[in-house]
């Protein structure tokens, strides 16, 4: 290397930590930590398996921990709850995929031009207000039961924080940095791709993590009022027939792909966002 | 005569409204700067002297009064006039790399020779090895060398600097000094600095030019006829650094108690 790693002018990190952000971080966290999480979930399924072991609750309200996991196995080798399962991932995953692009879009359009967002402006403000739950019914009417009917329901719930941050986003491109590319004689087009949008993808980003989480939540509602398949259809029927088991499979099945897409879209986050100095989302 | 890197302001003035009443910004500044000369304007805050770059550059174009390059009245931003701001200003999502090569994006050159100025101007400002790094990992010294080769890296007639060093430590100030003469001797550019370091101002120009403030105007020309290395110990520059702090007016007092 050059006389520029002289102390004065010495990095402030070691590059090898800068180019591949993550040993930096785990650095940052000792490892004996890292498992502090685990502790309450733990604690919970003993004070599960307590209160059904000593019998304070009815088993038919709260099954034991062992006989929930009887039940999941039923529920995969007899009725074949993955199908169910990657119906719900399918679904909740085409509504993401719509709704945030079409966010996305649109969001960079109505940040660019004022007169894009005056021209929506008033009819989403009013659409984002009605929640998805009660799109449902017309929607269903019009579209009947099943996945269409559901996409479309949260696709809606993806859309609008997806819209409002990518707007906000690029809306806060530093005034700096705009002269900065006037003084390089950047066209618009360049302008637009090489600063304003790069500045949005931050709170594109967090939008983005969000809107995931609130898709999968929806996935319930969705499945559970218009369907006959899927984990939130599979949750109404066990609450309807008192199969508490397989009301609690679901559920926990629920939590933990929920975990799994929060951390996925972390991980993603900090990938696209590795320029950017210690953000953790 | 003109060669390239002539910059020529005559008669130039500037008003902001301030509750509607027009405030006089600059009164009449005239100022030529030869090919390839280092010129310094030194004055306190808010006499105008970053102002004055910002017309040079074309961000402000509601001035009356001229100014031209070799001759040529300016208009708009142009890659002939780089200018190196205070705040680096490097886009923290481009590589040190990408960034420098921002400036050549509407550049004629062929994608091969863009990639080979980009790499003698980060050579030239001591960053090989850092081509892939992102701002965040640089130091401030190393952030604004970067923001040097940005400048340079598109071979404009005319390089302004905006306290391109205010916001270094000492020490790497003083290096930087000694490496913006070293490119300047280089690469022959037309420089002008603004700074309110008088130091720094007669250690690396020509000529300095001493600003006050209400309305800003340039009091006073002086021309520091040392030879570089120069001597920041010497009687001669101390002659020169009180002569520039009397003129800045409020100075003055301290100066003659000293």
């Amino acid at each position: 290397m050059t006389d520029a790693t002289n102390s004065t002018f010495a990095v402030r990190r070691p590059l090898a930590g800068a180019r591949t952000p993550s040993p930096v971080r785990a650095a940052r966290r000792p490892a004996g930590r890292r498992y502090i999480g685990i502790i309450l979930p733990l604690g919970l399924l003993i004070v599960w398996s307590l209160a059904t072991w000593l019998a304070w609750v009815p088993a038919v309200f709260l099954p034991s921990p062992l006989a929930t996991v009887k039940a999941f196995v039923a529920m995969v080798t007899r009725q074949s709850l993955h199908q169910d399962f990657l119906r719900s991932i399918n679904i909740v995953s085409q509504a993401f995929v719509y709704g945030s692009v079409a966010a996305v879009v649109l969001g960079v359009a109505a940040g660019l031009s004022a007169n894009v967002e005056r021209f929506f402006g008033p009819t989403f403000d009013s659409i984002r207000h009605i929640p998805g739950v009660a799109w449902l019914p017309l929607i269903v009417l019009w579209l009947g039961l099943g996945a269409p009917a559901q996409i479309l329901v949260i696709g809606k719930s993806v859309f609008f924080p997806v819209f409002l941050n990518t707007l906000q986003g690029i809306r806060n491109v530093e005034k700096s940095h705009i002269e900065l590319a006037k003084v390089l004689t950047l066209t618009r087009s360049q302008l637009i791709r090489r600063v304003v949008i790069p500045s949005a993808v931050p709170s594109i980003m967090v939008s983005l993590r969000y809107a995931a989480g609130v898709a999968w939540a929806l996935v319930v509602t969705a499945e559970g009022l218009s369907g006959q398949e899927g984990l939130g259809y599979l949750i109404f029927r066990a609450q309807n027939l008192l199969i508490t088991d397989q009301l609690i499979v679901c559920m926990v099945i629920i939590g933990l792909v929920g975990f799994a897409i929060d951390r996925l879209m972390l991980l993603l986050q900090r990938f696209v966002l590795r320029w950017k100095q210690g953000f953790e989302g | 005569m003109t060669q390239r890197g002539t910059l020529e302001i005559r008669g130039v003035e500037k008003h902001y409204d301030v509750d509607g009443r027009p405030l006089k910004i600059l009164d009449h500044i005239d100022i030529d700067v030869a090919a390839g000369e280092f010129v310094s304007i030194v004055g306190p805050s808010g006499c105008g002297k970053s102002t004055i770059l910002r017309l040079v550059v074309g961000l402000d174009d509601d001035y009356a009064g001229s100014i031209r390059l070799d001759g040529e009245p300016i208009k708009g931003t142009s890659l002939d006039r780089g200018i190196v701001f205070q705040d680096h200003r490097l886009l923290p999502w481009l590589t040190l790399e990408q960034n420098i090569g921002l400036s050549l994006e509407n550049s004629r050159l062929s994608a091969e020779e863009k990639r080979r100025t980009i790499a003698e101007h980060i050579a030239l400002v001591g960053l090989r090895g850092f081509e892939k790094v992102y701002p965040y990992q640089l130091s401030g010294g190393m952030a604004q060398r970067a923001a040097i080769a940005r400048g340079l890296v598109n071979r404009p007639e005319i390089l302004l600097l905006d306290e391109p060093l205010g916001a270094l430590d000492a020490l790497t100030r003083l290096r930087l000094q000694e490496e913006l003469l070293s490119i300047w001797r280089i690469e022959k550019t037309t420089m002008i600095l603004v700074t309110h370091d008088v130091d720094e101002a007669i250690y690396l120009s020509d000529r300095v030019l001493v600003m006050t403030a209400n309305p800003g105007r340039i009091v006073k020309e002086i021309v520091v006829d040392l030879p570089h290395q120069r001597d920041r110990g010497s009687p001669t520059f101390a002659a020169i650094k009180r002569d520039i702090l009397r003129e800045m007016g409020d100075y003055a007092v301290h100066v003659a108690a000293a």
